[in-house]
């Protein structure tokens, strides 16, 4: 294969793993759907809702934001896959590819070689940054490859339009927080601090939405989270709602530039 | 005089509080190949990181080819080939597919250029980086700088790592470059190198520019110790006074002695005995500073 540009090298690097895990994102909720018909005909979904109608509101919270419904598809995917291994695998390929970006390069020692090319870095930034969308893409249609098989072949009843529609806001929660590690990245040109930061402001953002309804005077706060851009609207059900759309794209234009900003002007490690 | 190809002015880099260079005034012309030797640490690396707008001036500027390395930096790197002092390749292609990747990015990748550059060199471009060893990987790092006849090269102690035959073939390399009219920077730390190559040196320690010399001038100064070995015992004081010649200690059928300059008095007078081995050696940097600019090391320290 000929190497052309950042991005063909980026795509060249990430490839293999992004693979494996978009094989691992299309298997996990093709379980949950093909375990669905399993639970919803027999007494379990019965018991399990009871179980959850009688769960304290702030335990309920936790799992999702959006009402716990186990009594249709939808509802059970929303709990199961949206509001939590759906999140955890889209921000690990975010954040990993985002925190990989600059700051790889310059802890390998191979940015000197890279950036004495008549290359400006904002390019390189957004040359990286576009294969950190593309592979997040990737596992998201990974998710809904593996949702639509087990929905043909268990037969469950799913509107497949609304989980490909749920599945482009879960992918921008996956870039926005890519966004927010390269940006560390960009900074700091450590790796791994890049990966905590930005997991850790991902933890806080979770349990903001999921915590603040609850808290007496702390609804209001629910709405700076970019999980409540992301699910708050319940896009499975309702489709996207442009102004929460809208957020989680600026949240990650704004650390793209950011991060090119704050990389043309430093100097770089060598 | 056209213009130099590369001018500092006062070009000064402070790490922190650690010192980088400091006031560093440096004229490269055209068509030359300039030597930048100092020992390690002396500003080498940090001085060539600046040409290439990989970190910036804390005061002072740098110019090639009569742009600021910041300002013009994208125009300046088009024109411009570079090998790393601490070169670190990607481990996960081969060495042709750096070469294509790294000339797409340049927009002038020239295969059958590169590929001739790197038969020379003796380099097998299908292998994965990773698999290479520490001096194949040089001569991956040395292709990608050459490749596509970059009007200047910029070299980071480019013959770390290569045994004594590569380093012979990369002079002639080095050689093409100066008879296609083209430039070269290249720093070290070994003298006789740089007296092997280079037109001009600039000899820095501790972030000073000391002295900027031709090489011709170096080479008549040239100073070596030699040891020479007779048949039999010398009587003592013998070449004390041959011209040029100074440290003379003579022990039994042994002597050893500085010489500036041609050695020619020195043998004519040893030709008088019966002369068995002479070996000579280099005299280290430190010496060598030590003996041309010793007040103004001095100084500079």
């Amino acid at each position: 294969m000929q190497l052309r540009s950042v991005l063909g090298k980026s795509i060249h690097d990430q490839w293999r793993a992004v693979l494996a895990w978009s094989l691992f994102a299309a298997v996990l909720p093709g379980i949950y759907v093909a375990l669905y018909p399993a639970l919803g005909t027999g007494s379990m979904m019965g018991t399990m809702q009871q179980f959850i109608d009688q769960m304290p509101e702030a335990f309920k919270a936790l799992f999702a934001a959006t009402g716990l419904d186990m009594s249709t598809a939808e509802g059970f995917l929303n709990i199961e896959l949206f509001g939590f291994v759906g999140p955890l695998m889209l921000l690990a390929i975010g954040i990993a590819l985002g925190a990989s970006a600059t700051a790889a390069e310059e802890e390998s020692g191979t940015a000197d070689l890279l950036l004495a090319n008549p290359i400006r870095r904002s390019r390189v930034v957004a040359e990286k940054a576009a294969a950190v969308v593309l592979w997040t893409a990737v596992v998201a249609a990974a998710v809904w490859v593996g949702v639509s098989l087990a929905t043909l072949v268990f037969g469950v009843q799913l509107r497949l339009d609304h989980v490909a529609v749920a599945l482009v806001s879960l992918a921008l929660l996956g870039i926005a927080f890519g966004g927010v590690a390269l940006l560390v990245g960009a900074i700091l040109a450590r790796r791994m601090a890049a990966i905590a930061i930005a997991t850790m402001l991902a933890v806080v953002a979770y349990f903001v939405n999921t915590l603040a309804p609850l808290v007496t005077g702390m609804a209001g706060w629910r709405v700076v989270s970019p999980f409540y851009w992301y699910i708050g609207n319940d896009p499975l059900r309702h489709g996207l709602e442009p102004a929460h759309v809208l957020a989680l794209v600026a949240m990650a234009g704004c650390c793209l530039v950011a991060a090119a900003v704050v990389w043309e002007r430093r100097d770089i490690h060598g | 005089m056209s213009d130099p190809v590369i001018r500092t002015h006062g070009l000064t880099k402070h790490y922190g509080k650690s010192r980088g260079i400091v006031g560093l005034d440096l004229e490269v012309d055209p068509g030359e190949i300039f030597g930048y030797l100092g020992p390690n640490g002396a500003g080498k690396t940090t001085t060539i990181r600046l040409l290439l707008d990989l970190i910036r001036p804390t005061e002072g500027r740098a110019e090639v080819f009569g742009l600021d390395s910041h300002g013009g930096g994208l125009a300046i790197r088009h024109r411009v080939g570079y090998l790393p002092g601490e070169l670190r390749l990607y481990g996960s292609v081969s060495a042709l597919e750096l070469f294509s990747y790294f000339g797409h990015l340049r927009h002038r990748f020239d295969p059958a250029d590169t590929a001739r550059i790197a038969e020379a060199l003796d380099l097998d471009t299908t292998r994965e980086i990773r698999t290479l060893s520490h001096g194949n990987r040089q001569k991956v790092g040395l292709v990608q700088a050459l490749m596509g006849r970059p009007e200047i090269v910029i070299l980071d102690e480019p013959t770390q790592g290569l045994d004594p035959f590569v380093q012979q073939t990369f002079y002639r390399l080095l050689d093409e470059v100066r008879a296609d009219g083209r430039t070269v920077f290249m720093s070290s730390h070994v003298l006789p190198e740089i007296e092997r190559t280079c037109d001009r040196v600039a000899i820095v320690r501790e972030g000073r520019l000391l002295a900027v010399e031709r090489v011709a001038d170096l080479k008549a100064r040239a100073m070596r110790r030699l040891e020479l070995r007779f048949a039999a015992p010398l009587p003592a004081g013998s070449f004390a006074d041959v011209g040029g010649v100074r440290d003379v200690v003579v022990d039994g059928s042994t002597v050893t002695c500085t010489v500036a300059g041609p050695v020619a008095a020195l043998f004519r007078a040893a030709s008088a005995f019966d002369l068995v081995d002479v070996v000579s050696s280099e005299p280290g940097l430190e010496e060598i500073f030590l003996a041309y600019y010793g007040d103004a090391g001095d100084a500079a320290a």
